[in-house]
């Protein structure tokens, strides 16, 4: 079982993360609806995973990555977005991204994503 | 500088192809499009969603429907009643599930587009600001009708 950080702008996408999460075992020991809010919670509750979406207000993802990686090098991150285009996988993977989840997913993919990184 | 009505015409094709394509891969319920055709009058609507788009493509894409249509495709999609604040932020993540399709696909013909967080629009709106503004109806088995704007800044 591993503590999670799910990081999303929509309550909608967070609860789905939320409710496939818990079903696979994990505890969900923080919510951050901006990637600002993820750096802070990052800090404060030091998960074991984080999920991060890309576009959201005040502070998109890739930025919160490159944060979150600056004050812990150790961090597992896994991008979960609507935009899945070459070129913003491949940034979101340099900031320190260890996976990439194109929304809609699936919880198998979800799974799968999280057992390769934990 | 202002774009060419060719530049135009090929930003509008290319962002509407995108969009339906998008349509198809993001929402599991059979469809039918009518035939896209130019807005003539203001854009009005009650329920919605708007995404910025930036990048090589400016403009915005709404989608715009009854709240209970959105419901029935989130149904479908999720499995799961949905009501209130969770309708609206479904909503928000339909539109951004659309648009983040719509950006990778067109990625691939070499467009790069950036878009903005979705805003929800709810009561009677009234949307200005663009150049150009093409609408797209899909008829969704049992879910009703969605609007599909494509607007060029």
């Amino acid at each position: 079982m591993a503590t999670i950080l799910v990081t999303d702008d929509a309550a909608f996408m967070r609860m789905q993360l939320k409710d496939i999460l818990t079903k696979l075992g994990h505890e969900i020991v923080g919510e951050a609806e901006n990637g600002r809010l993820a750096v802070e919670k990052s800090a404060e509750l030091n998960p074991d995973l984080i999920t991060m979406d890309i576009t959201m207000p005040e502070m998109g993802g890739v930025e919160a990555v490159r944060e979150i990686k600056k004050h812990n090098p150790d961090a597992k991150i896994i991008m979960c977005s609507a935009m899945g285009q070459q070129g913003m996988v491949l940034e979101a993977i340099q900031a320190g991204a260890k996976d990439f989840i194109v929304k809609p997913f699936t919880a198998e993919r979800i799974e799968e994503a999280v057992t390769k990184v934990l | 500088m202002s774009l060419s009505t060719r530049e135009t015409s090929k930003h509008i094709t290319i962002l509407l192809n995108g969009t339906l394509t998008s349509l198809k891969s993001v929402i599991p319920i059979g469809h039918e499009i009518e035939r896209p055709r130019l807005l003539q009058t203001p854009l009005k609507l009650e329920y919605g969603v708007l995404i910025g788009i930036t990048g090589d493509v400016k403009g915005k894409l709404i989608l715009s429907g009854k709240p209970s249509t959105f419901g029935t495709i989130g149904t479908s999609m999720f499995g799961m009643e949905l009501e209130g604040d969770m309708l609206e932020s479904f909503s928000g993540e339909l539109g951004n599930m659309i648009a983040g399709k719509l950006a990778t696909s067109i990625y691939e013909e070499q467009v790069e587009i950036d878009i903005t967080y979705p805003t929800v629009l709810q009561g009677k709106t009234m949307v200005s600001g663009y150049n150009k503004a093409i609408l797209v109806s899909a008829w969704f088995a049992d879910c009703g009708e969605m609007e599909i704007y494509v607007l060029l800044d």
